[in-house]
């Protein structure tokens, strides 16, 4: 029913890799055990620590959005980005039409 | 006291979180100034570390301003027990020149309990290591159990003309 595989003894070999799961899980265990377990439950002390603040619901309410990033330079380049979205139309065969003239263009470049 | 004594008294690091209640930062400039190479109070084990989950001693400068009185109740009640509040500052202890303040709901004792005054405005660097000492015996003595005496320790005199409230 099941084909047979054959890994070798190399690196790739199952046991090995079930071998070190079960080593590196003993000692994470063990790591842990070694832990205070003597705080109080549902209390603030296994509260997130957020500078004292309440821990917001929605973490965008107060994370800075990734659309700030270069904010600078997005403004200063404003203009030539909304001439190139205006090529975004979404439609698949546009961007393939925009491939064709662009491989024409350089066609006639290269060979003129 | 024997050396061995004194491993008795401090057998484990001290880890210290800090909390600016509405200081003028002069005192934390003095707990920086503590864990500077100056003084370098971590040769004895005082390690400042980033959240109060992780802390025995909560060292708060400055007296509590009504923004940040929850906070500060917050802070306090995430670090794990046993735990010791240091206050360093007249602001802290008393409210010094700013008690009348209508935005102080300080001092820190009005807040949160607190174990060792650190007087000074601002306190050297040898009156905050004097107060994280008596601290050491406080949080040893919780950690055994043992009945620990309700006067709390003061480091350093009050100023002249300071109130007490």
């Amino acid at each position: 029913m099941w084909g047979q595989i054959n890994s070798g003894w190399g690196y790739w070999n199952v046991f090995i890799w079930l071998f070190f799961f079960v080593l590196i899980s003993f000692f994470v265990l063990w790591v842990r055990s070694m832990g205070r377990m003597d705080y109080k439950r549902n209390t603030d002390q296994d509260e997130i620590y957020w500078s004292g603040n309440d821990v917001p619901e929605d973490g965008a309410d107060i994370s800075v959005p990734a659309s700030s990033s270069y904010w600078g330079f997005r403004v200063a380049m404003e203009p030539l980005y909304r001439f190139l979205n205006s090529f975004h139309s979404g439609n698949a065969s546009d961007y393939a039409g925009y491939f064709v003239v662009t491989t024409a263009l350089v066609g006639i470049l290269i060979l003129f | 006291m024997k050396p061995l004594d004194i491993l008795e008294v401090l057998p484990r690091s001290l880890w210290v979180t800090t909390c600016n209640s509405g200081s003028c930062n002069g005192c934390d400039i003095e707990v920086v100034a503590t864990l500077g190479p100056r003084y370098d109070i971590e040769r004895f084990g005082m390690k400042l570390v980033g959240t109060p989950r992780h802390a025995d001693v909560m060292i708060v400068t400055g007296p509590v301003t009504r923004f940040m009185r929850e906070k500060v109740k917050r802070i306090y009640s995430q670090m794990p027990d046993p735990k010791v509040v240091i206050v360093v500052g007249n602001c802290g202890c008393s409210g010094d020149v700013f008690y009348k303040s209508y935005n102080l709901v300080g001092p820190v004792d009005n807040i949160i309990p607190v174990d060792v005054y650190v007087h000074g405005c601002a306190p050297r660097p040898e009156a905050i290591i004097e107060g994280v000492t008596k601290a050491v015996l406080k949080l040893e003595s919780l950690r055994k159990k043992e009945p620990v005496s309700n006067v709390v320790e003061t480091v350093g005199e009050p100023v002249a003309g300071e109130v007490a409230l």
